[in-house]
Parts: structure tokens; C-alpha cells; sequence
């Protein structure tokens, strides 16, 4: 059995209300993928018709405020049971999102320290790599992107915080493929073992974490 | 003059499928394959690769690398996503060691899979 018989899931996807979900749900489980995660509004403002089967679509929300306001706003989202993606910044605002519980992926973090990390694993915090600068940048941008990532990979090997992986799509022409995921993951050394954990196995725990039956790690109602 | 059987080098067929939204020539996408390769692994990278554009046909084609370079290949595709101003998006369909069989196993059986529904129409 190959390693990427998974099933795969991209969090991350930014989708403007008007443009066709079907469509892009569509082309999403061609590429491989089992279901997405859409950001911003509510996806009841999208025609959930006539989706392709197997193929599921959840909501995230995205925080991006100042460093002070962080904890409030996280806390604000916290008992909805919608994903909770923090956009990663300079040190203040990494430290003040992987200091508060409750939130789900601290995505590209820019300046990653010990200290983070260790907080990141007592919050049970996944770590975000975007692959989407990877894809759309050239030169010293991608440059500067390959090196946040491999400091933040010998992080997250380290102290075994849990990565996931995301191709940031705007529309069904930056989609990728999973196995185009994990090699361009490859690129700043990670194993293609731990590209398809990133993609498959991790977002099912967090929705496992995220469902009405869980109350806390080993905790659950049956 | 051609290469010593036992010299010459291994390669494997890349077969990949095109999402765009205008089409793309020939000459266009296989310069934009090369200068993507150049710029994500420098010069010598993109020589041990070996590159180049088999066929294609404005949806389908079959890209040529080395034996083991066939992951690296795979990123640069990957970071290819505007041609011209235009959005494409590249999706590999399977990797062989010949340019039969990449054919026949991974453009055929798709172009066959999606003939049969109109058939029976």
C-alpha cells in the first residue's frame, strides 16, 4: 500500500462568495483531495448542493490581529467549533497565540524559538507550514520562505509538535496535488512520511479534537 | 553519433494534465517548465535533471527527467502557476519508464474514461 492512499485535507482555502464552490470542490477531489477547510464567511452563503460525494467541507476562521488583542479574540471564537487558524508574525504575536489555549494551527510563524515551541506543546498547538509563497514567489522572497521553514521544521522535530501542511488556494488553478505537495515539501527537508501525516492523519485529529464528543485529551463522551 | 546502450542515461515520462484558463502553445509552456526548474535548482541542478517537453497537445503532455529526479521535477511543476498572466495549474497523472506506456496507462485510459459516458448518451 502506498503512502498516499490517505485521505487529504487542506486547510487554508480562501474563497471569494461569489466564485463557484462546486466547481472548485470538484477539482479539489480530482487532485486527491477528501475535503477542504474554507475561511472567512460562513459556508451557508454557499450553494452546498450539488457537492461531489465523499467530499466534505468544514469552516475555519482566521484571526489576524495586533499581539494585545489576540488573546480576547481567541477567546472570543473559542467555544465555536470551527477551526482556528492564527497567521504567524513577528515573536510577539507568535508568543501571545501559542500562550492561550483554545486555538488550533499557528500558520508560518517567522521567528520560532525554543520558547514558543515548548508553549505550542503544552497547548497542543499544530504548526502551519504555507506552501503557497513556495509556489508564487521567486528568488530572495522564496529564499527567505525555505529558511523560516527549515528553522520551524527543526523545531517541530524537536519537540514534536504536530505540522500540517497548506497550498493556500485562491481559486481551482492554485491547487496541487498531494504528492506535488510532499515534494515540494521535500525541498526544505521534510520526509515524504511526514508530508502525508501533515495532510491526512493531523487534520483528523484536530477534528476529532474539534467534535461535540470531546472534552479533553483522553477524555471523551461515548 | 548515439550513446553506448550501456551509457546512456535512465529516464522516466512524466504524464501531466493542464488546468488553465486560456490555452497555452507548446513553445511557451516548455520554456516556462525550464526557467522554473533554473530558478528553483540553479544551472547545475537543471542539468542533472534533464528536462524536456515530450508532447503535448494543449491539455495532455509528457515531460522527460532523469531516473532520479523524478520528485524534484514534480516541485518545480508544482510552482508553475502563471503563464503569461494566465492562471495554469499542472497536475501530474503518473511517472513511467517509457513514453508508450506513459501514454497508454495514464492519457489513454483518462481520454477512454471520459469518452464512455458519451456513448452510452
Amino acid at each position: 500500500m502506498s503512502l498516499f492512499d490517505a485521505k487529504f485535507y487542506d486547510f487554508y482555502v480562501h474563497l471569494a462568495p461569489d466564485s463557484a464552490l462546486t466547481r472548485f470542490a470538484s477539482e479539489a477531489k480530482r487532485y486527491g483531495y477528501s475535503g477542504i477547510f474554507i475561511l472567512g464567511p460562513k459556508i451557508d452563503k454557499f450553494g452546498l448542493s450539488d457537492l461531489p460525494g465523499d467530499f466534505s467541507i468544514f469552516s475555519a476562521n482566521e484571526i489576524s490581529v495586533k499581539p494585545s488583542r489576540l488573546r480576547d479574540e481567541i477567546r472570543k471564537y473559542k467555544d465555536s467549533k470551527n477551526i482556528l487558524i492564527v497567521l504567524g508574525g513577528d515573536e510577539e504575536t507568535n508568543r501571545a497565540a501559542v500562550e492561550t489555549a483554545g486555538f488550533d494551527i499557528l500558520l508560518q510563524p517567522a521567528k520560532f524559538n525554543h520558547v514558543i515551541a515548548k508553549a505550542a506543546v503544552d497547548n497542543s498547538v499544530t504548526i502551519g507550514f504555507n506552501l503557497g509563497p513556495i509556489i508564487r514567489l521567486q528568488g530572495e522572497a522564496r529564499i527567505r520562505e525555505f529558511r523560516i521553514m527549515r528553522t520551524n521544521l527543526k523545531y517541530a522535530r524537536k519537540y514534536g509538535l504536530k505540522m500540517i501542511l497548506t497550498g493556500d488556494p485562491y481559486s481551482c488553478y492554485d491547487l496541487r496535488s498531494p504528492r506535488e505537495m510532499a515534494a515540494l515539501a521535500g525541498l526544505f527537508g521534510m520526509t515524504s512520511k511526514e508530508a502525508v501525516d501533515a495532510m491526512s492523519s493531523v487534520p483528523l485529529d484536530i477534528l476529532r479534537r474539534k467534535s461535540t464528543d470531546y472534552i479533553q485529551e483522553g477524555i471523551e463522551i461515548i | 553519433m548515439s550513446t553506448l546502450p550501456t551509457l546512456r542515461e535512465k529516464k522516466r515520462y512524466i504524464a501531466f494534465e493542464i488546468t488553465s484558463e486560456q490555452i497555452i502553445n507548446r513553445s511557451e509552456l516548455s520554456r516556462e517548465i525550464l526557467s522554473s526548474i533554473c530558478s528553483l535548482f540553479g544551472d547545475k541542478g537543471s542539468s542533472e535533471i534533464n528536462a524536456g517537453l515530450i508532447s503535448y497537445d494543449g491539455r495532455y503532455g509528457i515531460i522527460r527527467c532523469a531516473k532520479d529526479q523524478t520528485e524534484s521535477t514534480r516541485a518545480a511543476l508544482a510552482c508553475i502557476y502563471k503563464i503569461r498572466g494566465i492562471r495554469i495549474s499542472i497536475l501530474v497523472l503518473g511517472v513511467s519508464g517509457t513514453i508508450k506506456e506513459a501514454m497508454e496507462k495514464f492519457i489513454q485510459k483518462l481520454l477512454n474514461k471520459e469518452s464512455r459516458p458519451r456513448i452510452e448518451n
